[in-house]
């Protein structure tokens, strides 16, 4: 199992990122913005921050770069799977590569906090909790939308903390190959962070591949 | 020929504009406007370069769309448009 890990200029989840798919036993390797092909990898992590300092929107100017070409590409060509976590889900929306988008929080804060899921996939125990944080976070998208979109959700909050429709906090695309979502599973494998609930996505990415 | 253009940017209705919002309870609180309904938006300043005011036009627009806004999220409308 091959992971890429796309960093643009200000990602800073990239090393969490890359320790986790490590500790699977996966391959792992950086992927610079500018890189303009992706085939080599099963997976494609956009990982958390603030990709080209949010400027405009957050990951509104990140969609323009090389490496999210060349994702457009790898999806078109069924090739793996796509996971945006955070500014990477933000990128996704901002790419057209998932529908919706990321507004501003409802409470205006940024919020930094542990938080409970409940997962649509029965692999899955009833309710986790992952680390979010973020200011961006309020998925919002047409109302004529909400319908088809929640098909498509894969994980929603017990208790919503940025005013997200439908409590949304990630959802695949129609193909099931793309995955968005808000919360930091990445930030929830280790034993020492206090939390291990990130561990059944990574256990969920290696049994879509394999 | 080049142009300079002043573009803003706002929420669209409906969606909710917490920092609007946060702007006008401050100002409820503070006294100074009582009935303060505050929204905030973007305002960016172009300068470009197109061979007329129609192609200028057609650029700015295609700016806006694919760069300075998420059309879920945000309208625009140019303000100032000045040959210079």
């Amino acid at each position: 199992m091959k992971a890429g890990i796309v960093v643009f200029p200000g990602t800073n989840c990239d090393r969490d990122t890359k320790l986790a798919c490590e500790f699977f036993g996966w391959q792992a390797d950086y992927i610079w913005h500018d890189e303009s092909s992706l085939h080599d990898y099963d997976v494609i992590f956009l990982p958390g921050g603030f990709s080209y300092g949010d400027y405009v929107s957050a990951g509104g100017l990140a969609k323009f770069s090389p490496a999210v070409l060349a994702l457009k590409e790898y999806v078109k060509s069924k090739r793996g799977f796509v996971i945006g976590i955070c500014n990477g889900f933000q990128i996704l929306c901002e790419a057209g590569l998932l529908p919706g988008a990321l507004s501003v929080n409802s409470g205006t804060r940024f919020v930094c906090d542990l938080t409970g899921l409940s997962v649509n996939n029965t692999k899955f125990p009833g309710k986790i909790n992952l680390p979010i944080a973020h200011g961006e976070g309020r998925y919002v998208a047409p109302e004529n939308m909400m319908k088809d979109i929640n098909e498509l959700v894969f994980v929603k909050y017990t208790d919503n903390p940025n005013g997200s429709t439908d409590d949304i906090a990630g959802l695949y695309d129609r193909s099931n190959k793309i995955l968005g979502m808000m919360p930091h599973p990445e930030r929830a494998v280790f034993e020492e962070t206090g939390n291990t609930d990130g561990r059944y996505f990574f256990e969920l990415i290696e049994a879509e591949l394999r | 020929m080049k142009y300079m253009v002043e573009v803003i940017v706002t929420l669209k209705d409906g969606i909710r504009d917490p920092q609007g919002a946060a702007i006008s309870t401050v100002l409820k609180r503070t006294g100074i406007e009582e009935k303060a309904e505050i929204s905030a938006g973007k305002f960016f300043t172009l300068a470009i370069s197109a061979e007329n005011q129609d192609a200028a036009k057609e650029k700015i627009n295609t700016i806006c769309e694919d760069v300075l806004i998420n059309p879920i999220l945000e309208n625009y409308r140019i303000g100032r448009f000045d040959q210079v």
